[in-house]
């Protein structure tokens, strides 16, 4: 199945375009938090969407029955939509999904009614306020923009939710249960989650330098990576051009501890490989990763033991786009899919800004600075999150993918040969 | 789909904590006795289960969770006395699926009131994981050694359906051997609170909590291990209908809950009038629960098997719902839940048994399930 749309909207840039310079021009999304004071936390930066205009994207009734988060992902769908040149109205119907990541959703709506709950008591909680809150309205807002009629489902994974949502997406469309789905995650700063990353000490003062000797923490980010996902079949009836092919993905979980990754990455090893065996590659066929890469000492080094275990000797060029959309949680995986597919399409890899002095805990080859260009047939985009969760997805120039295992694939239940094999790794 | 065995049971609910105590209470058509528009788990003590240790720190959704899926491993016989059985599958290809529609309020609240009362930096970072939605079941994960998938699912109450759904293709995608699956939903003010303000209690309507939770195997692995199989899932379907106005927001579709009917009797190879019980969905909410009962119907092109519904008894446990519906159905199937009739008699002989979820804001879902074929 194939990437056919993608929308965005980030601190780096509205839309595909405005996106991809900026990943080309290594530009900075971070800023000082405007949507609340930070000040009393000692950190003020953050890679906050300041130039998105719900209604520039949304109608007056739209806007009246969400909160931002939806209102960025239902932008963003929008954008999708338009890049992949599909009507909602040839959405319409019972085979198109919409299935959506995130790690809070409306947590700016649900923040307002406790603070008026707190604050003035439960009568001061608004009636109209209350239904709008629950990360379940954000694939149904999208379905009501796209027109979907088949299934909607939020999963709410964490920091990893964009290549989860991704990932079953192209699960139901393997299993025939959809032709289309609008897929991805989205994400909104809120001071509780920024005080919470600050509690845990896991925030930098002032710049987000993954992999680098003197990396400090995560910068947060936010912002909504939507994709059109579609099936071969529905992708040729209607001639859509084909951005990228959506390879296999894997998942793994620590069950270690709830926010730290475990220090041997055995389940990121086990999910990084899942995903390339899933999609009938093998590691040496892997031209570029996409790291999670939160910039804390404890992910990097996690990261880079599995760089050396998946990929041997060889050096695979590996960055980190949190350098400069900052740490996007639920939405981070999926803005980051939809940086490799930048590198698919323009033969670019996205900049790890801010890199300056080499860790020796963290040998790998890190695309520094400035984006480097090179070949681009299969990027790997890597993800973990609190829970331990691991999930890894694959993207390939259309064509690059061997052809599915069976012409049944289809069918689920077909592999389970390979399946037995990456079982068995975990052990 | 290809139908899956259900192996095990794991449940905390008003109606008793593990397979048996719920059964019996299905059986005997007991109801939970609300008090103020809810009722919780009567005096559950997590210790009881899970020992003293770890759970200081954890708020009461992870450890409705945690004793609802111990129990489950236990109960399929994939764990024997806290370890894994030598006949089945380990913790590396066994994972974990639960719906949860609105995750932790209990510990936003709390840490909300600190960072407003008394200042952001005092909030405490051992609570704050818990205010991510996917804690419990990342906690269960650590508790129980589960390290294939773990998945929690926001469908508010679909969910509980949903996270059937999306087990069964991680299943056929051979993600995992064998995953606990269903929802959990825990009691705390602010849901009671936002329940009362939107005038979803009241009636006959009352919120309840638990967590539900079965252990789904492909067939041939649950038979190769020798599990004993008590029933089986083999068909769902979903739809989502968006609503005539373009201002509405919360709103019953009965159009949604027929295709998700339909969808589902497609999807298990059975007719309509294969149906013998439909464990639905209703609450008590007056308009919700006409257009469900009417989507059914239409969905079962006018055959009229009787209708159960268990949150007369246990209350709308969101996330938790359907899978409460679930276990309802495997009552159905023993000859139980006879005291839930919300329309018609139960067949004693049912074999095929219909289980219903309609949403807040348009979406519908339904599964079908039988008996063990063997």
């Amino acid at each position: 199945m194939f990437v056919t749309g993608v929308g965005v909207v980030s601190s780096i840039g509205l839309g595909k375009q405005a996106f991809y310079a900026s990943l080309a021009a290594g530009r900075s999304g971070i800023s000082t938090v405007g949507s609340f004071d930070a000040g009393p936390l000692g950190r003020t930066l953050a890679g906050e969407v300041k130039g998105f205009e719900p209604g520039d994207h949304l109608t007056r009734a739209e806007q009246g029955r969400m909160g931002r988060c939806a209102m960025m992902a239902v932008a963003a769908a929008r954008m999708a939509l338009t890049d992949a040149r599909l009507t909602a109205s040839a959405l319409a119907g019972p085979r198109t999904a919409v299935v959506l990541g995130t790690t809070m959703g409306e947590a700016q709506l649900l923040a307002g009614m406790d603070h008026d709950w707190i604050v003035r008591g439960p009568e001061a909680v608004r009636r109209s306020a209350i239904p709008k809150y629950g990360s379940t309205l954000l694939p149904i807002h999208v379905a009501r923009a796209v027109g979907a009629r088949g299934m909607v489902m939020a999963l709410p994974a964490a920091c990893a939710a964009g290549n989860y949502a991704i990932g079953f997406a192209a699960d139901l469309i393997r299993g025939g249960r959809a032709d289309v789905v609008v897929t991805g995650a989205a994400e909104v700063i809120q001071q509780l989650q920024f005080s919470g990353f600050v509690r845990l000490a896991a925030m930098a003062p002032e710049r987000c330098q993954p992999f680098d000797l003197n990396r400090q923490g995560l910068l947060l980010g936010e912002g909504a990576g939507l994709l059109v996902l579609e099936s071969e079949a529905h992708a040729t009836q209607r001639g859509a051009a084909r951005q990228a092919e959506v390879g296999g993905y894997g998942l793994s979980c620590d069950a270690y501890h709830i926010t730290r990754p475990h220090p041997d990455a055995a389940g990121s090893i086990v999910a990084m490989r899942a995903a390339i065996e899933r999609s009938g590659l093998r590691p040496d066929d892997v031209d570029f990763v996409n790291a999670h890469g939160t910039g804390t000492r404890q992910n990097d080094a996690a990261e880079a033991k599995v760089m050396h275990d998946v990929f041997g000797e060889r050096r695979v060029p590996i960055a980190s786009m949190k350098s400069m959309l900052g740490h996007c949680m639920g939405a981070a995986s999926a803005l980051e899919a939809i940086g490799c597919i930048f590198s698919i399409e323009r033969g670019l890899y996205p900049p790890t800004i801010g890199f300056e002095t080499a860790d020796p805990e963290c040998d790998v080859d890190v695309v520094a600075g400035v984006a480097r260009a090179g070949k681009a047939d299969v990027v790997v985009n890597n993800s973990l999150a609190f829970g331990g969760y691991n999930a890894v997805s694959v993207f390939a120039r259309p064509g690059v993918l061997p052809p599915p295992r069976s012409p049944g694939a289809a069918a689920p239940d077909a592999p389970r040969a390979a399946a037995r094999a990456i079982a068995g790794q975990g052990s | 789909m290809n139908p899956r065995a259900i192996t095990g049971v794991g449940v905390a609910s008003p109606l008793g904590v593990g397979r048996l105590a719920f059964f019996a209470s299905m059986q005997a058509g007991a109801r939970a006795a609300p008090v103020a528009g809810r009722a919780e788990v009567p005096a559950f003590d997590a210790t009881a289960y899970l020992g003293d240790k770890g759970l200081r720190s954890l708020d009461r959704l992870t450890k409705l969770l945690l004793v609802a899926t111990r129990l489950a491993l236990h109960d399929a016989r994939l764990k024997v006395d806290g370890a894994w059985t030598q006949a089945g599958p380990k913790g590396d290809q066994v994972g974990l699926v639960c719906s949860n529609a609105y995750g932790s309020l209990e510990a936003i609240t709390e840490l909300d009131r600190v960072a407003i009362l008394e200042d952001p930096r005092y909030i405490n970072p051992s609570r704050f994981p818990l205010t991510v939605a996917n804690s419990a079941a990342g906690y269960a994960s650590i508790w129980e050694d589960l390290r294939a998938v773990n998945v929690t699912i926001s469908d508010g109450n679909c969910g509980g359906l949903d996270a059937i759904a999306c087990a069964d293709s991680l299943l056929g995608q051979e993600r995992a051997e064998a995953i606990v699956v269903g929802g959990a939903e825990a009691m705390s003010e602010a849901l009671l609170l936002a329940f009362q303000r939107t005038g979803a209690l009241g009636g006959e309507a009352f919120l309840g909590e638990g967590a539900a939770l079965v252990t789904l195997e492909r067939l041939e692995g649950a038979r190769a291990r020798g599990a004993s199989v008590l029933a089986e899932v083999t068909g769902y379907g979903t739809a989502f209908y968006p609503p005539e106005r373009e201002s509405s927001l919360v709103f019953p579709s009965a159009e949604a809950m027929e295709q998700a009917v339909r969808a589902a009797l497609a999807d298990a190879g059975v007719h309509a009038a294969d149906v013998d019980a439909v464990v639905c969905g209703a609450s008590g909410l007056a308009a919700f629960d006409e257009a469900e009962l009417s989507g059914i119907c239409r969905g079962l092109e006018g055959e009229a098997p009787a209708v159960v519904a268990p949150k007369r008894a246990l209350g709308e446990t969101v996330g938790a719902g359907g899978a409460m519906g679930v276990l309802t159905a495997m009552s159905v199937l023993q000859g139980g839940a006879r005291g839930y009739g919300l329309r018609g008699a139960l067949r004693t002989e049912a074999r095929t048994v219909l289980i219903t979820c309609l949403g807040y804001y348009g979406n519908a879902s339904a599964l079908v399930m039988g008996r063990s074929s063997r």
